[in-house]
């Protein structure tokens, strides 16, 4: 028999009994609806978070530090080992990084300037680096030459919302700490630097957070230390997906590779991906649990109907139907109904990670926002649903699985009947 | 004229509870292709058994039945549903025409199961059905349709796949006098026009008396053949 015309057959066979058939099916089409809708919902929350994060971090910016954040294993890194890190291939851009050890600045009426860490660096480099992150609201960035100015983040320049401590063209005064070997002690020394400009918030909670830093140019720093000796080397790498293999490639530039870290933040993301991806199977799997109560339902529902046409059976196999094609039309029904409750379920399901992602999104207030500068608005967290075509095909592959096993043991029932008993029956 | 069907010495039991209830006690007949034969009997003689077992719907436990020269006792189910389909056409006392198909969708059934296209399929059902007198009764379920017509119906059913041999079991038994002897009618013009093998069982002396050859079925034994006058044409 044709497969087209057993469908044919069982699709009537189904139309013909609607209020079951429907029945059955809505029980397909809740298990589908759950698993769907969790995995949109699901999918679109780590989209969220990792856009989040995204903010937060500069995900292509590795982080190269001597030793460890809690302890220096080695000296800071020379000239020659950041250009050995600048020639790495998948590495595009470097930044080399000297902070100021116990560097306070103070403005011209000798207030404290909100800079906690002061740092000598490269402009143009960093610029390059952190494109929007790095620019200037007042003033502008000094070039190579401008020795003796420094660049204040925008929190640096405030002393709360209404206090302004420094302007672009102000004098400031940086006291730096140095260490002597002979005799062994610390001394301290003022510079006074022109403030060159201010740059605007950054609009993040990460670690490239500038707005309370304070940059001063790499000569400068040179100068007033007597030694040209980096403490932080930054790596933006062409390739983000790539991170990792960078991040060994540059470890294998020292001499020690053990003795310096990399900071690869996409792995982070990465890290967190995965916790929420278990989250999400996890979710899911308690969702396919009432797919798993609809196939129960399915195998009722067609154990009793395979009893009700014993005698229909009977009839087929009388008239020359093969024990397999009996065992075809009674599974085609059971496929049947998976196909449409799948069908059904997928959209229903979409449907209910939008409906879901609206009612959620009205109770996530927004975050709380420095307020003290208009700056960034506020935004509100919303969870946009993702349509998965992967989850999609899982889910509809899912729903004829299940239907199919669970059709199987009441069409091989079916299929096994003898053409006599089943003729007799009434 | 060669046999169509050989039955030699057939036997089988059915298990009532824990009895085991002889049905069959060792059958013995032969039947040539072209005649109408009726298996004739007191009901619990065992003749639907033997129908049963002569139409491959069940097997028999010791003993031989050829159809058309094939041992069917060594044909696996598989073979058994094709020899069915393609050999073997069954009308029945109560019809057995699947209530919720059209007339013409149950003649269709047998051509369907054999991968007909459903062009060809419906054609030879239409005119399966206008052969039978139904071609306005086409588009009617079973239950819109007299006894008579269903009949028909079932008998449209049997024949549209061009089967050896037609088994009807007690055809008649469910229909009044009149219409039950126009289905014998209708039956024996059908053996004689398209020489199909006709094997009919009823329990009724005077539709036996019409047959070519009637064998007398007795507590699971043949007890007598008796042949018609005419039977010579053979």
């Amino acid at each position: 028999m044709r497969m087209g015309k057993i469908l044919a057959l069982a699709w009537e066979n189904l139309t013909q009994r609607k209020l079951r058939t429907s029945l059955t099916t809505l029980g397909v089409v809740i298990g589908i609806t759950a698993i769907i809708g969790l995995a949109s919902l699901g999918e679109g929350f780590r989209v969220e978070i990792r856009q989040r994060i995204e903010q937060g971090f500069e995900l292509d910016v590795l982080i190269v530090i001597p030793g460890s954040f809690t302890a220096a294993l080695r000296p800071p890194f020379t000239p020659q080992e950041v250009d050995g890190v600048r020639n790495v291939s998948g590495v595009r851009l470097v930044a080399a990084l000297i902070t100021l050890p116990q560097a306070k600045v103070y403005n011209e009426t000798n207030a404290k300037v909100n800079a906690f860490t002061v740092a000598a660096v490269n402009f143009s480099e960093m610029a390059q680096m952190f494109g929007e992150r790095f620019v200037p609201i007042e003033g502008d960035l000094p070039s190579r030459e401008e020795n003796d100015t420094i660049v204040l983040g925008y929190k640096a320049c405030f002393l709360n919302e209404t206090t302004r401590l420094v302007s672009v063209g102000d004098n400031v005064t940086m006291q730096i700490e140095i260490e002597i070997p002979k005799p062994p002690s610390t001394i301290k020394i003022n510079k006074t630097l022109t403030v060159a400009a201010i740059l605007g918030k950054s609009g993040t909670s990460g670690i490239t957070n500038f707005d309370n830093w304070a940059f001063i140019p790499t000569e400068t720093a040179v100068q007033l230390l007597g030694r040209e000796a980096y403490n932080i080397i930054l790596v933006k790498v062409s390739d983000i997906e790539r991170s990792e293999k960078v991040a060994t490639d540059v470890e294998n530039v020292f001499d020690n590779p053990y003795s310096i870290s990399v900071l690869v933040p996409i792995a982070f993301v990465r890290q967190v991906d995965r916790i929420l991806a278990i989250v999400q199977l996890f979710l899911m799997a308690i969702a396919s649990i009432s797919l798993l109560v609809a196939g129960i339902g399915i195998m009722n529902i067609m154990t009793v109907s395979v009893m009700e046409r014993t005698r229909e059976i009977g009839i087929l196999k009388a008239v020359g139907a093969k024990s397999r094609t009996v065992l075809a039309m009674f599974l085609s029904e059971a496929m049947l109904i998976g196909i449409v409750g799948g069908l059904i379920g997928i959209f229903s399901g979409y449907g209910l990670s939008f409906a879901l992602s609206y009612v959620l999104s009205g109770f996530i207030q927004p975050q709380q926002q420095d307020t003290a500068f208009p700056t960034a608005s506020p935004q509100r967290m919303t969870i946009s649903p993702v349509f998965s075509l992967e989850w999609t095909i899982i889910g509809f592959i899912f729903a004829l699985i299940v239907c199919v096993i669970f059709g199987l043991y009441p069409a091989r029932k079916a299929s096994k009947l003898n053409p006599v008993d089943a003729l007799r029956y009434e | 004229m060669s046999n169509i069907l050989t039955v030699r010495n057939v036997k089988k039991s059915y298990r009532m509870g824990k009895v085991l209830v002889p049905a069959l006690r060792g059958v013995n007949f032969e039947v040539k292709e072209g005649e109408f034969l009726t298996i004739f009997g007191p009901s619990g003689s065992g003749k639907s058994t033997l129908l049963h077992l002569i139409g491959c719907l069940d097997r028999p436990d010791d003993g031989e039945i050829f159809v058309d020269n094939t041992n069917v006792l060594k044909l696996s189910d598989d073979k058994l549903a094709e020899l069915r389909l393609t050999k073997i056409g069954f009308v029945f006392q109560f019809f057995n025409l699947l209530p919720k198909l059209t007339a013409l969708k149950n003649v269709e059934l047998p051509l369907t199961i054999g991968g007909m296209p459903e062009k060809e399929s419906m054609e030879k059902a239409k005119e399966m059905l206008r052969f039978m007198g139904l071609e306005t009764r086409m588009n009617h379920r079973p239950s819109e349709l007299s006894g008579g017509e269903q009949q028909r119906v079932a008998i449209a059913r049997a024949l549209v796949n061009n089967p050896k041999i037609v088994l009807a079991d007690e055809p008649t038994g469910n229909l009044d006098t009149k219409t039950g002897w126009e289905i014998v009618q209708l039956m024996k013009k059908l053996n004689e026009d398209k020489g199909q093998t006709f094997i009919v069982v009823t329990h009724d002396s005077h539709i036996a008396e019409t047959a070519d050859r009637s064998v007398y079925l007795k507590d699971g034994l043949v007890e007598s053949v008796k042949e018609a006058p005419w039977s010579g044409k053979q």
